[in-house]
């Protein structure tokens, strides 16, 4: 048998990474993940004021700083048991949005589709026209989709001031009201991306597309002009051809912690969260008491099992030379690997053609990329109604600060569905500063090693049974690995990438 | 052509980000208009990384011209000086930035972090964080304060956390186009950094009347209770709006000082020091007997639709 131990380098992902898998025959037998950057941004948070976490953790990551003070934001209000006005909460997811709808795009155009302008692939009969839409800066989507994103964020801009890190989000509220000129400019905003969506995404009407529920239909669909020669089209058509459909599922067990605060009922969620468990396929409420992070695998000063993120430590221990061997901790629901995603948050919040999808063909590559795009879906529809919302709750308060004497004591936690999944941030607040702080990204969940059992994380068992036709180009890694949406700074410890090919006997 | 490599170090990849809001020059301009070639960029090169490698190893090697090395992020030096917190097949990035850095013509640092250190950098910084020639405030980072690009000049700090997405865009434009690109005492390009936050804020009324907010959420000044750096800190986010729509005060988010060596500072970064009821810092170059005196009459002299703070912002 023919072994290979490969360390592969990705690009356009947010951060580098090293994957280090095990060929035998050509197919993948193991896989690890390996994040190489240490920062310590837990560490730096400890003896700050409490809101200062609303400036630090949003540069833990580019892509997706306003989830990061969504959740810190979240957390404070839990303490200190305050009252957010409606307003405050469809600004809040508004942004949310905004962020959510340039990542989804981001990732799709400038991150995913260009593996599939791969020379290997110019026989294909969708080649040409691929090219034509998707080559890196030349390609017709390519280009609309940096003009789109770089238009979204302006909605974060109108109320934060910036995209990206911005703290406009604070205990109570957020810092600036909704009033006409806000909204209309936001409205513009969502009408032209909308329409690009519509025309030239997806091929359909945003309700004739999100009616869709089954997934007979969208095959059927898929055949007709009009969503064929869309650019979701001929993702889907591309693809599908490589097989994508039919690899990569992973852990079959998925997180949601429910997509956008309700404005009426602060603790409910648009969309609802909950954890799928993938064995008996049954769905059940989320107890945040169940998660827990290892460190068997990973560069910290070790403890046995798992911890509560409010028990958790992060005390670097850096041993390069032994069976640990990543920056990222292992968080576990449980005792089970979990993913989370536009997948799971479209599978557990209620998507018909989600759920029909994934009944049909399982958990795949392919479909964790269309549920992103999906998304964006109904990222257009919930910004739409938070802005209706807002235009006719104009002059009714935005934030209610907290009085100083409510600024207790305690421990908390803020859980939000980031762009790339389910984030949280526990934290505990002793004299007046912060005593603990531990972020769980949606990235530590995925990319997560090896736990204490030796159980892999999700990226780790979505790669087994990966067979890669060229160790020297290995494009189908490359299809999975950013399918999942890999964000590497976005664990907090980690990330990074390198290469070498060795033969063992 | 002026080639460019953008290497990653210990990154949020936020200026990666705003680099992509840039319109005037946008990122595509840059490439399409301003004769910018990119070498190799981690978010958005579409190569295998064998490509990347490759052209790694033909600079440093010399074979491949280098006209403008960008590093984002902070340097990372931990453990013990050797900087493998942050590692590229088991390497020290902190290395390759030592090596491409002496064969670029220019080299940039994009943000904060690249540029003194930054948010990685704060106190107890966990992973030793430096910047490319400025440790915080103190001249000497990652390169000695002497040190020299091959064009004769010292690390071009375009500093911001992130850093704003026309000071970058429009840095390197010049530099592709060869123009004189003065700089600052922190090695600032001037045109960026010659103007205080503050400036253009639409708060200023508010503040030029002494009509402060004590908490957040108010249309008033944020000055003297609520943290902002903005009369103190160099960066054009009031001239030049971000996202093209606004900045962060007047979006009612206190300036952070995040283009400042101290960012971010070790205090609570949403309240404001002061001595009796002046702040403790004072706009840029503000002597503070004079200042009190002006505040006094100013206070006096506040229209009643500002003192009742009944102006938008």
């Amino acid at each position: 048998m023919a072994r290979v131990e490969l360390n592969l380098n990705l690009n356009r992902v947010e951060g580098d990474l090293e994957i280090a898998v095990v060929l035998e025959d050509g197919v993948v037998a193991e896989a690890r993940t390996v994040g190489t950057l240490y920062r310590g941004f837990e560490q730096i948070m400890l003896g700050r004021a409490p809101r200062d976490g609303l400036v630090i953790t949003p540069r833990v990551c580019g892509i997706c700083g306003t989830a990061h003070l969504y959740a810190s934001v979240l957390a404070l209000e839990q303490i200190w048991q305050l009252p957010v006005p409606p307003n405050a909460v469809r600004i809040r997811n508004l942004c949310l949005i905004a962020e959510g709808i340039q990542n989804d795009l981001r990732q799709t155009f400038l991150f995913f589709t260009p593996d599939f302008c791969n020379p290997r692939y110019r026989d294909r009969p969708w080649f040409d026209e691929l090219m034509a839409r998707f080559e890196p800066f030349r390609g017709s989507v390519y280009r609309q989709t940096l003009a789109q994103s770089r238009q979204a964020v302006e909605i974060v801009a109108q109320f934060g001031g910036q995209w990206p890190h911005s703290s406009y989000m604070l205990p109570g509220g957020v810092t600036t009201p909704p009033d006409l000129r806000r909204i209309l400019a936001c409205r513009s905003v969502l009408d032209d991306i909308q329409r690009w969506y519509e025309q030239v995404i997806v091929g359909a009407g945003l309700d004739e597309w999100l009616a869709l529920d089954n997934a007979d239909a969208y095959f059927g669909w898929l055949e007709t002009p009009a969503h064929a020669d869309s650019a979701l089209g001929l993702l889907s058509r591309s693809a599908r051809s490589l097989g994508l459909h039919a690899m990569a599922a992973g852990t079959p067990h998925m997180l949601s912690f429910g997509a956008w605060c309700d404005p009426q009922q602060a603790s409910g969620r648009l969309l609802p969260g909950g954890f799928y468990d993938g064995d008996s396929a049954t769905l059940s409420s989320f107890d945040q008491q169940l998660v827990n992070e290892h460190v068997r695998h990973s560069w910290f000063r070790p403890y046995p099992g798992g911890r509560h993120p409010l028990n958790g430590e992060t005390v670097p221990d850096f041993q390069p030379n032994s069976d640990r061997y990543t920056w990222a901790k292992a968080p576990r629901y449980g005792d089970k690997a979990v993913q989370t995603g536009p997948l799971a948050e479209l599978m557990i919040g209620g998507d018909a053609l989600i759920r029909s999808l994934h009944a049909a063909e399982g958990g795949n590559a392919w479909l964790r990329q269309f549920a992103r795009v999906r998304r964006i879906g109904y990222e257009l529809a919930c910004a739409r109604r938070m802005l209706d919302e807002l235009s006719a709750a104009i002059g009714q308060p935005h934030i209610l600060n907290p009085a100083k004497s409510a600024e207790i004591d305690g421990e908390g936690f803020g859980l939000i569905m980031a762009a790339r999944g389910a984030l949280g941030h526990w934290l505990k607040i002793k004299d007046g500063a912060i005593a603990q702080y531990q972020i769980v990204t949606p990235t530590a969940w995925n990319a997560s090693p090896r736990d204490s059992n030796g159980l892999p994380g999700h990226w780790e068992q979505s790669l087994v049974g990966v067979a890669v036709q060229d160790p020297d180009d290995p494009i189908e890694i490359g299809h999975i690995i950013r399918s999942h949406d890999p964000c590497l700074v976005c664990t907090v410890h980690m990330l990074d990438s390198g290469k070498r090919l060795r033969f063992a006997p | 052509m002026a080639t460019l490599f953008w290497l990653q170090t210990g990154a949020c990849g936020g200026d990666s980000l705003a680099i992509l809001s840039a319109e005037a020059p946008s990122l595509e301009q840059l490439l399409s208009d301003h004769g910018v070639e990119i070498l190799w960029h981690p978010s958005l090169s579409h190569q295998p990384m064998r490509q990347h490698d490759a052209i790694y190893q033909r600079i440093v090697s010399g074979e491949q011209t280098l006209d403008i090395l960008c590093v984002e992020g902070s340097i990372v030096t931990a453990p013990r000086g050797t900087g493998l917190y942050d590692s590229y097949r088991g390497r020290a990035k902190m290395e390759m930035v030592r090596e491409l850095a002496q064969q670029a013509g220019v080299v940039v640092a994009m943000g904060t972090c690249a540029a003194f250190g930054g948010v990685h950098a704060a106190a107890p910084n966990p992973g030793d964080c430096l910047g490319l020639q400025f440790d915080r405030d103190r001249p000497g980072g990652l390169l000695p304060p002497e040190w020299r690009s091959r064009r004769g000049l010292p690390v071009v700090n375009v500093s911001g956390c992130p850093a704003h997405p026309h000071s970058m865009t429009q840095t390197l434009a010049g530099l592709a186009a060869g123009w004189p690109l003065p700089l600052d005492g922190l090695n600032r390009p001037q045109a960026f950094f010659n103007t205080v936050v503050h400036q253009g804020c639409t708060r200023n009324e508010y503040h030029e009347y002494d009509i402060e907010e004590l908490e957040p959420g108010g249309r008033a000044c944020l000055f003297f209770n609520l943290g902002c750096q903005g009369p103190m800190t160099q960066a054009v986010c009031n001239s030049d709006l971000w996202n093209g729509v606004s900045s962060k005060t007047r979006a009612g988010v206190p300036c952070f000082g995040c283009t400042s060596p101290t960012f971010p500072r070790d205090a609570d970064l949403f309240s404001t020091p002061k001595i009796g009821d002046i702040p403790v810092r004072l706009p840029l170059g503000v002597e503070r007997a004079r200042y009190m005196a002006y505040k006094n009459l100013a206070r006096a002299a506040a229209p009643a639709r500002v003192r009742d703070k009944e102006m938008d912002v």
